[in-house]
């Protein structure tokens, strides 16, 4: 906090002294209260990315490098060529703060701020995925109603405006008791014309400035500011920050904006979030290299005798900022009044390169446009953490219970259990576009209607994994969210990450996510996915018990699957089809669920990527698909390999008889051979007929594939060949506890 | 001829241009989205009304929409034969336009629920169900969070057989098992005392094509078969 003296009043603002003094520095005038409060949210770090921005680029310039991609990074949203003339858009963001204090209305907002991102690309949002996380639910009633209102914002929002919630993932630790993450991502699609029609920027020196949607309250004013600081006990009283939805509303702004786009006549479109107007109008001017004069008191405000560094600093929810070609301005208005959406002419690009704002007859506001927009860069120090080197060294406690009882006690647990009990509540069908529909696949399926064309989509993290190894981590969840695409058939596009995050300003947390983003920029770059936009959120700790999150680099990829015989699911088809295990493993228990259910420990040696492998296994995936080779697919994530055949057993009460003699177990406990979760393996159902070719596949890629069962009619998997012991599990039984785990604590 | 069909957009539908695409694309009707507020029904031989959350489900489900001038257009083409369907909010604006007994409350579970589930024929002499045989079980998916359908006059609908669906349980029987939202009596969709205006929870037009089905059917399309039927027999 820095305290201003100004206009004869003295400000507490977020800047720091030497952003203050930059400021003054660099403007003719000392600012005005209003412009300061400008700068405040424009320079925090939510909207500046002032700490994060060095490391950022690492990541390759999408646009420049790969020729399918039309929008990356520092858009609203990524946007890519999917062919037949069709666009994707899509991104990622946080709300995690607002979550945190308010959960329902800070998720359901969460879900109005990512729809309006992507559709100031000029696109129809058709999909939504959330990657949640939260404290253990167990005797927890704080994480329990954190996590039931989360789950219930995002359905009464999503399920409103018609979009629906193809996926997800949720991860219960205790790191995240305090400060849950939300993390919102949006999917996209219009044609490549719709897109190039409403670019985020101003162009034109004499268009009208319409601001369309919601009123403008006072609710959510410095909303931007309160994310970019720790949770502290106070936070509560910033309840008043976090904003309301209404979905009702956006769902007609959906419909007027994507009607509007139609006639040709927006030629800039930009959506109201962090920041408000102020962040609204200097990035389209600032960014199209224009000015505009703004009159305020055109603009609609809900509440009387509300001031200019208000009404500028609002983050109101629901509405949207449209720059329109003179010409078609009554035609626009008109589909406005259809809608009966409120909306006002606030304004007109000039060639001044300066924001103005006017309140009546005062000048209130004039910046030179792109000032808000560059922010000075904070280098922050990173350094590792001291107690990374004896947490890795911990080792793995002698087992003093059947395996058997392990994997049941895995099947039930938080983070591997169904859920269904989520995605029940979300309308995941709407659209009719779901092909592979929650809980039936790793990742969403979509169908682009009138093309033989399909979208895969999948998102996630491993915070366990990233907090003793970032840079693998990071890496290890991309093998896996890439993974999760593939075993649809998919073939991985391109990438969006949200970098949840501790406090910048404390090197151990800088050093995360240094490393994150380094991991992650090295596969994307090795294995060819574009990086197409990101969001990052830092100062995720918990000041009351003084920790910070685990490090959550959370993804989507979104890929494309040709063709609709093409598409692969995941659960077993027929008995007697081989069961193959795609890629080694390694004794990698760290991290692991089984490290944290069955002994309580976070330690150990995490998973490692080689790129290469991974790289090599994708491409025998091509040619195994290509040749119409594989029944299933599910890729091996938490848990371990058992775990993945377990709930390719569910759907269709089939078992499965295994004979693990045929992996070297030389090297490697039992322990860790079933629990262990080794990067980029697959669980595949094949013919047996087929298994010749696919080893010669296999062989020629030098990718590791063992046939180590059948697919039995009986619904128990048998898994013999290991030293001491033979494994028989009741697959009634363990579907059971994988569905009963979360109804358990969440119903009366 | 060419029958004439009319989705109405009421603010807030968000099933509407899914119904459309059903009955253009797969159906290869003309259908057309007509807002609320321009709704003609002498145009028109048939009107849908889609699902969605018309007017935010504000107040309550379906209570704003029953007041638009559609509604006043939809009870004059029944005054005149004309078939019309309401599927999830239209169900629901039905009921609250009085144009249907009875009343949708909120899940007995209070929460929204959206899921494949089974439906059986109880009558198949309405506009949208003469191609279904009775006791024909249909795959169909729901998604609503009010749609627990309640009626004093449960006796008087079987009387006159309004009752058009039943939820029923995998081996077809109307239990609670299989009972998605605590309806009373199972019941999942009911008409007019001419059997002309049909009102269901379930989405018919997310249950036409085989690729969207988990079961691989395509069940919802005997819906708009039996309106197509319906009305080329009737000209």
């Amino acid at each position: 906090m820095t305290r201003v003296k100004i206009e004869d009043k003295e400000l507490e603002v977020d800047l720091t002294e030497e952003e203050v003094k930059y400021i003054n520095k660099n403007l003719k005038s000392n600012p005005s209260s209003t412009e300061l409060g400008m700068f405040d949210v424009m320079w925090s770090e939510h909207c500046s990315y002032k700490s994060s921005r060095p490391k950022l680029k690492l990541f390759e310039d999408a646009e420049k490098n790969y020729d399918y991609v039309l929008a990356g990074p520092g858009q609203d949203a990524g946007v890519i060529d999917i062919g037949d003339g069709y666009a994707l858009a899509f991104r990622i963001e946080s709300h995690n703060h607002p979550s945190a204090i308010e959960p329902y209305h800070g998720a359901a907002t969460g879900i109005g701020g990512i729809i309006r991102d992507i559709l100031c690309m000029g696109v129809r949002p058709i999909a939504l995925l959330d990657p949640l996380r939260f404290g253990t639910l167990k005797d927890n009633p704080h994480s329990q109603w954190l996590f039931k209102y989360v789950v219930k914002g995002i359905a009464d929002y999503g399920n409103c405006t018609g979009i629906p919630t193809i996926g997800g993932e949720v991860e219960f630790d205790e790191s995240f008791e305090n400060n849950c993450l939300v993390n919102v991502a949006c999917i996209g699609l219009g044609t490549i014309e719709d897109f190039k029609h409403a670019p985020s920027r101003a162009y034109n020196p004499g268009d009208y400035v319409i601001l369309m949607g919601g009123s403008t309250g006072r609710d959510g004013i410095h909303g931007v500011t309160f994310a970019s600081r720790t949770l502290t006990e106070q936070s509560e009283e910033d309840r008043p920050a976090v904003q309301i939805g209404d979905p009702f509303t956006k769902k007609l702004i959906i419909e007027a904006t994507l009607e509007a786009i139609k006639t040709g006549y927006v030629r800039g479109l930009k959506d109201l979030g962090g920041g408000g107007l102020s962040c609204a109008l200097s990035e389209l001017t600032g960014d199209g290299g224009t000015g505009a004069r703004i009159d305020m008191n055109k603009i609609f405000i809900r509440e009387p005798g509300m001031i200019p560094f208000e009404i500028m600093l609002s983050e109101s929810q629901e509405r949207m900022a449209f720059v329109v070609n003179p010409e078609g301005l009554d035609e626009v208005l008109s589909i406005f009044q259809k809608f009966e959406m409120v909306h006002a002419v606030i304004g007109r690009i000039d060639d001044s390169k300066v924001l103005k704002v006017y309140d009546g007859d005062n000048l209130v506001v004039e910046l030179p446009a792109k000032a808000l927009s560059e922010s000075p860069v904070e280098e922050r120090e990173e350094k590792k953490p001291s107690y990374l080197d004896n947490l890795i060294k911990e080792k793995t406690p002698e087992l003093t219970i059947p395996l058997e009882e392990v994997i049941y006690k895995l099947t039930g647990s938080e983070n591997i259990c169904s859920k269904e009990w989520i995605y029940r509540q979300y309308d995941h069908e709407v659209g009719v576009r779901s092909i592979v529909k929650c809980g039936d696949g790793d990742a969403g399926v979509l169908r682009i209607i009138d093309t033989n064309k399909f979208i895969a989509a999948s998102v996630g993290a491993n915070s366990k994994h990233c907090y003793l190894d970032p840079f693998n981590g990071a890496k290890a969840n991309l093998v896996e969210v890439c993974g999760n695409v593939i075993a649809q058939g998919a073939k991985p596009l391109a990438m969006v990450n949200c970098c949840n995050f501790g406090n910048p300003e404390k090197p151990e947390s800088y050093w995360y996510f240094s490393q994150s983003v380094k991991g992650m920029a090295e596969f994307c770059k090795k294995l060819r996915i574009p990086v197409v936009g990101g969001n990052v959120s830092f100062y995720n700790e918990d000041e009351v018990t003084k920790t910070a999150i685990k490090p959550t680099p959370t993804i989507m990829i979104v890929g494309l699957i040709e063709g609709r015989e093409k598409i692969i699911t995941l659960p077993f088809k027929n008995a007697g089809n081989d069961i193959l295990l795609i890629g080694q493993t390694f004794p990698e228990l760290g991290g692991s669920e089984y490290h944290s259910v069955i002994h309580n420990i976070d330690g150990g040696i995490s998973p490692k990527v080689k790129d290469e492998t991974i790289e090599a296994r994708w491409k025998m995936f091509r040619e195994l698909y290509e040749n119409d080779l594989v029944k299933a697919n599910h890729d091996v994530n938490k848990g371990g390999f058992v775990i993945t055949i377990a709930e390719m057993c569910f759907k269709n009460e089939l078992g499965a008889d295994l004979d693990l003699s045929v992996l070297d177990l030389s090297q490697i406990s039992n322990d860790e051979l079933l629990f262990s979760e080794s990067a980029g393996r697959f669980i595949i159902e094949t013919n047996e007929d087929d298994y010749d070719k696919i080893m010669s596949i296999a062989n020629k890629y030098k990718v590791s594939v063992y046939k180590i069962g059948k697919v039995s009619q009986n619904p128990f998997i048998i898994i013999n060949g290991l030293e001491k012991e033979t494994i028989d599990l009741d697959v009634q039984k363990m579907k059971k506890l994988h569905t009963s785990t979360i109804p358990d604590y969440m119903e009366i | 001829m060419t029958i004439k069909v009319a989705v109405i957009q009421f603010p807030g539908s968000n099933c509407d241009l899914d119904t459309i695409h059903v009955l253009n694309n797969v159906m290869n009707l003309e259908a057309n989205l007509i807002w609320h507020n321009d709704f003609k029904g002498d145009k028109y031989d048939v009107a849908v009304l889609p699902g969605g959350f018309s007017f935010g489900d504000y107040l309550r489900s379906g209570i704003i929409a029953a007041h638009s001038p559609a509604l006043d257009e939809a009870r004059e083409m029944l005054r005149d034969d004309k078939p019309i369907i309401g599927i999830c909010n239209g169900f629901q604006i039905l009921t609250e336009a009085q144009l249907l007994p009875g009343a949708l409350l909120q899940n007995d579970s209070l929460k929204f629920i959206c899921k494949w589930i089974k439906i059986k024929v109880e009558n198949n002499s309405t506009a949208f169900t003469n191609k279904m045989e009775n006791g024909f079980i249909i795959d169909i998916p729901i998604a609503h969070g009010e749609g627990r359908y309640f009626t004093d006059k449960a006796e008087e609908l079987e009387e006159n057989d309004q009752i058009v669906f039943r939820y029923v349980d995998e081996k077809g029987n109307p239990t609670i098992d299989g009972n998605p939202n605590g309806s009373l009596d199972n019941i999942a969709g009911v008409c007019d005392l001419e059997q002309k205006c049909l009102g269901l929870m379930p989405h018919p037009e997310r249950a036409s094509e085989q690729i969207l089905s988990p079961y691989h059917t395509d069940h919802g399309r005997l819906f708009f078969e039996s309106m197509i039927d319906f009305i080329n027999r009737r000209s």
